[in-house]
C-alpha cells in the first residue's frame, strides 16, 4: 500500500516538476496562440507540435521568463511535429532526459508540463491509458490525464521525468501524445535531409 | 538521435514504485476483463466473475443473439445470454471455454472514500485504465428502475466509451465492483461486488430478478390544507396514481386513475420510493393494504403484488 509515502510521493512529484520546467519553454508565433515546447538538446534544438510552429518565426520564452528568438527549421504537418532553433548564446539550456515509450505500461504513472490555458509551467499528473501501437512501434500514448489547447508541444513524462511523448491533442477526454521514438525518427530524417544538401568540396 | 540529456533522473523513488504498482494491478486484474461484442457501435467491457461466467452492463447488451466475447489471452469465443436485470444494470453471459483467470474479488471493506482506485476497461483488443479515487460511500439506494444497490459509490474518475461492465480494481488488482454509466445519466457509479453477487446467484438460477409489481405510476402531490385537516391526515403528501396498467395488479384491485395514496402497508407515503422499497420479489403474490383518497375521501384498498413484467429491450442509454 502506498498510504504511509503520500508525504515522499508529493515532494518527489515537485522535485520531478521543477526539473522538467526547466526543460519546457512556451512557443508564441505571430497570429497563434501560445504553445509548448521541449529543450531536445542543449545546443538549442526545441522539438514542438507543427500546429504550434505555424509560421517561420517564433518567440521562445525559458521557464524563468528569458526570451530568445527562434527559427522553425523543420516542420512535418503529418506527424505533427516542428523543430525550432534558438541560438542560445551565454543562456544555458537544460535539455529534456528522454524515455522509453517502448516500456510503456498501462497503467504507468506519467506527468504533463506545459501551459494550458496560457497558465505557465502548469503540472498535471494521471496515468497511461493505452499505447496504440502499429508494426510493434508505439504510434501515439493515450493518456488519462487532464489536458487543455496550450499543452500542445508540452511534454508527456513518465514516473522519472523522462519524457516519453509529445502532447499533441485531446480525443475523448484522453491526452494523446507523440512517442519520443517517432520524434527520434523525425530528427534523424531531418539531419540526412539536411547533410544530403550540405555542399560538398569535389 | 535521442537528445543529448544532460542528467537522467534516478531510479527507484515512491512515483516509479506507485508506476509499477498500477501498472501490475492493470496487468492483474486485466487477465478477467474481457471485451464484448454485443453492440453496433464499440465494444462494451465485462468481467470473468466465476469460471464460464461473464459479467457485463445491461445496456451495453443490444443484441440476444450472436454474442462474442474477447479475452485477455487474444482468443474469441461465443457467448449465450443468461438473463439480465435492468433495475442494476447488469447482464450475465456464459461461455463454454474461457482459459484467463476470473476476477479476484474484494470484500466490502476495501471500499473506502480517498481509496485509490483504477477503472479497467477492454473496448477493443487491449485493456485500457483509468485512475481516480471513491469520493463518495453512502449506504444501500434504490435505482430508479426499483433496484437495490448495497452502497452508493461515486467516483472522481473518468469513465470512457466501452468502460461500462469493466472492474473496479484497487492498487493490488482486486476488483471492488463493476462500473456502469447506466444508472446515473453517465456518471461513474459502482456496483459493489455483494449486490453483484447476489444478481449473478438469481440470474444464474432463474435466468431473471424478480421483482414486485403494482402496475401504477405515481406521483407526489401536496393535499390541501383543508383536507387534511378534516380527514386528520399524519402527512400532508400523497402520491397520486397517474397511471394504471391496464389489467396490472393496481387496476384489477379497482385503483383508478387520480386516486391518491396516502398510506401503504400502514405507513404514511410521500415518495414513490416508499412504494418500490416494499415490493422486492419475495413480496410476489402477497397482499398490500393501502389507504387512498378519492373524490376526498378515504378508502382502502387491498391490492395482490404481481411480478414486474420483463422489458422488452435494452434501453439505449450510457456508455
Amino acid at each position: 500500500m502506498i498510504d504511509a509515502s503520500i508525504g515522499p510521493l508529493g515532494g518527489e512529484l515537485e522535485a520531478l516538476a521543477t526539473t522538467l520546467r526547466r526543460s519546457v519553454v512556451e512557443v508564441h508565433t505571430r497570429g497563434a496562440g501560445a504553445g509548448s515546447g521541449i529543450i531536445w538538446s542543449a545546443h538549442g534544438v526545441i522539438v514542438t507540435n507543427a500546429h504550434v510552429a505555424r509560421s517561420d518565426h517564433a518567440t521562445v520564452v525559458l521557464w524563468d521568463g528569458r526570451e530568445l528568438d527562434g527559427v522553425v527549421t523543420a516542420h512535418d504537418p503529418r506527424r505533427d511535429l516542428a523543430t525550432i532553433a534558438v541560438d542560445p548564446g551565454s543562456v544555458t539550456l537544460a535539455a529534456a532526459a528522454v524515455g522509453h515509450p517502448t516500456d510503456l505500461r498501462t497503467g504507468d504513472v506519467v506527468v504533463a508540463l506545459g501551459h494550458p490555458w496560457g497558465i505557465t509551467g502548469s503540472i498535471a499528473l494521471g496515468i497511461v491509458h493505452a499505447v496504440e501501437t502499429r508494426r510493434g512501434a508505439p504510434r501515439w500514448i493515450r493518456a488519462d490525464i487532464r489536458l487543455a489547447p496550450g499543452n500542445s508541444g508540452g511534454p508527456l513524462a513518465d514516473a522519472r521525468g523522462r519524457v516519453v511523448g509529445v502532447n499533441t491533442l485531446i480525443a475523448g477526454g484522453l491526452g494523446v501524445a507523440v512517442p519520443t521514438t517517432t520524434v527520434s525518427r523525425f530528427l534523424e530524417q531531418v539531419e540526412a535531409r539536411r547533410a544530403r544538401s550540405r555542399p560538398r568540396a569535389a | 538521435m535521442a537528445g543529448p540529456s544532460t542528467t537522467t533522473p534516478p531510479a527507484g523513488g515512491v512515483l516509479e514504485s506507485l508506476s509499477n504498482d498500477l501498472a501490475g494491478a492493470v496487468d492483474r486484474a486485466g487477465q478477467s476483463v474481457v471485451a464484448i461484442h454485443a453492440r453496433r457501435r464499440i465494444p462494451a467491457s465485462g468481467v470473468h466473475w466465476r469460471p464460464g461466467i461473464i459479467v457485463a452492463a445491461h445496456h451495453t447488451i443490444q443484441r440476444e443473439e450472436d454474442i462474442t466475447i474477447s479475452l485477455a489471452d487474444g482468443t474469441t469465443v461465443a457467448a449465450t445470454l443468461v438473463g439480465r436485470d435492468p433495475t442494476t444494470d447488469l447482464a450475465v453471459l456464459k461461455v463454454d471455454e474461457a482459459k484467463v483467470p476470473v476476477a479476484s474479488l474484494a470484500d466490502g471493506s476495501a471500499i473506502r472514500v480517498g481509496a485509490l482506485v483504477l477503472a479497467l476497461g477492454r473496448p477493443g483488443s487491449a485493456v485500457t485504465a483509468s485512475l481516480g479515487v471513491i469520493s463518495t460511500v453512502g449506504s444501500e439506494w434504490r435505482t430508479w428502475h426499483g433496484g437495490t444497490i448495497d452502497r452508493f459509490v461515486r467516483l472522481d474518475l473518468s469513465i470512457y466509451d466501452g468502460f461500462s461492465g469493466g472492474p473496479l480494481v484497487d492498487v493490488g488488482g482486486r476488483v471492488l465492483g463493476v462500473n456502469t454509466s447506466g444508472l446515473s445519466r453517465g456518471a461513474a457509479l459502482v456496483i459493489p461486488v455483494s449486490t453483484v453477487n447476489r444478481v449473478v446467484d438469481q440470474l444464474v438460477k432463474s435466468g431473471r430478478v424478480a421483482r414486485g409489481y403494482l402496475g401504477l405510476g405515481m406521483q407526489a402531490v401536496r393535499l390541501p390544507a383543508r383536507l387534511v385537516e378534516k380527514q386528520s391526515l399524519p402527512n400532508d403528501v400523497g402520491l397520486m396514481v397517474v397511471s394504471a396498467e391496464p389489467g396490472g395488479p393496481g387496476d384489477t384491485a379497482g385503483i383508478l386513475i387520480g386516486d391518491v395514496l396516502i398510506a401503504v402497508a400502514d405507513k404514511p407515503v410521500g415518495d414513490p420510493a416508499d412504494v418500490l422499497s416494499l415490493l422486492g420479489g419475495d413480496q410476489i403474490g402477497k397482499t398490500l393494504s393501502t389507504r387512498i383518497i378519492r373524490a376526498g375521501e378515504p378508502k382502502n384498498v387491498s391490492i395482490t403484488i404481481g411480478e414486474r413484467p420483463r422489458e422488452p429491450r435494452a434501453a439505449r442509454r450510457g456508455r
